[in-house]
């Protein structure tokens, strides 16, 4: 019954979709200067303002912008960096690490942040850079650890029945060329598209069913609102997690380059 | 940011690399996507190539079974 009231109503409701992610604002096609391109720029620019205020004036003891700029560095120097590379090597790891984690991190909050609300990296080139950055900087590290030859090399577990070397080698071979940087790449990229999929299709379509609906159907709306909300709140649970993930996973395979066995 | 301490050189192995264990755990999980795409990939060209439909599914299970082989045997046995 409610379906066919809201056929009747004579308006349609489109659900969210691809489509929604692609939003040109000058020019169009490939050089399109699209809303995630103006919302990167401005984390940029964000990011830049806040570490530079947090880091102005320092003191011994820190002001609220200071303190907030060091935790925030401590949690990757120290969580991420030294914990994951080890205190020998991690230095010098630290500044990339910290660029990600701080660029990830604040793309992903911009995406329920009022008027910006649009995740970068839901568009799947986004992380996808990021992912090869990542994928030359920990294939350079092991190479110039190894050698060229000593790190494919090493690729394969010494020990292994000779028969089955081929086939383990190109097991391996496609982990760490393939495999993963695309995972490391889809699974920011995933998270992203799919959580903001869902906050527009419950808080959207709460409104449609609100302003269209029949009496049942405004309050099922007044329930997708609601779920709009609580998935909001999961939502930036989630893209705080994402960005560590992200940050972590590189510091692993970092790790992983410089150990002597992979 | 104030000029940090150096950060405390843990005891043990100096060659130790603390994130191994984290490392080892992600590999064994792109082993087990590896395994099946590759293999099964293989095994789908090599239908579209021979005109079987075999190889597919041989390849899937075959590339999952040398994926937990070799996780099995490089972080199972020493």
């Amino acid at each position: 019954m409610s379906i066919v009231a809201l056929a009747t109503e004579g308006s349609t409701y489109e659900p969210p979709g691809v489509p929604d992610f692609w939003q040109p604002l000058i020019g169009e096609g490939a050089f399109a200067i699209t809303r995630a391109s103006i919302v990167i720029i401005l984390s940029v620019a964000l990011i830049s303002w806040l570490l530079l205020a947090g880091t102005k004036r320092m003191a011994v003891v820190p002001n609220r912008k200071q303190a907030a700029t060091e935790v925030t560095y401590g949690l990757v120097r120290d969580g991420v960096g030294r914990d994951i590379i080890g205190s020998k090597e991690f230095l010098r790891f630290v500044p990339m690490l910290f660029t990600l984690f701080c660029l990830i991190i604040v793309n992903n909050v911009f995406s329920v942040v009022p008027f910006i609300q649009f995740p970068t990296m839901s568009r799947v080139a986004f992380p996808a850079a990021l992912a090869v950055f990542v994928f030359v900087v920990y294939h350079w590290i092991g190479i110039r650890k190894h050698g060229f030859f000593g790190y494919w090399k090493s690729l394969v577990p010494p020990g292994l029945p000779v028969a089955l070397i081929p086939y383990i080698f190109i097991l391996e071979l496609i982990t760490d060329l393939f495999t993963r940087p695309v995972t490391l790449a889809l699974r920011l990229f995933g998270n992203m598209f799919a959580g903001h999929l869902l906050l527009v299709l419950f808080i959207g379509g709460g409104e449609y069913m609100i302003q269209h609906g029949a009496l049942g159907i405004k309050i099922a709306g007044i329930g997708s609102l609601g779920m709009g909300f609580v998935m909001t709140v999961f939502e930036i649970l989630v893209q705080v997690l994402q960005a560590y993930i992200f940050t972590l996973l590189t510091a692993i395979y970092i790790a992983g380059a410089l150990a002597d066995e992979h | 940011m104030p000029s940090q301490p150096p950060p405390p050189t843990p005891a043990g192995d100096p060659d130790e690399v603390p994130g191994l264990e984290a490392h080892q755990a992600w590999r064994a999980f792109a082993y087990l996507l590896s395994g099946p795409l590759v293999y099964g990939g293989l095994g789908w060209l090599l239908d579209g190539w021979f005109g079987t439909e075999f190889l597919l599914p041989v390849g899937i299970v075959g590339g999952m079974g040398l994926s937990l082989y070799l996780i099995w045997f490089r972080y199972g046995t020493h």
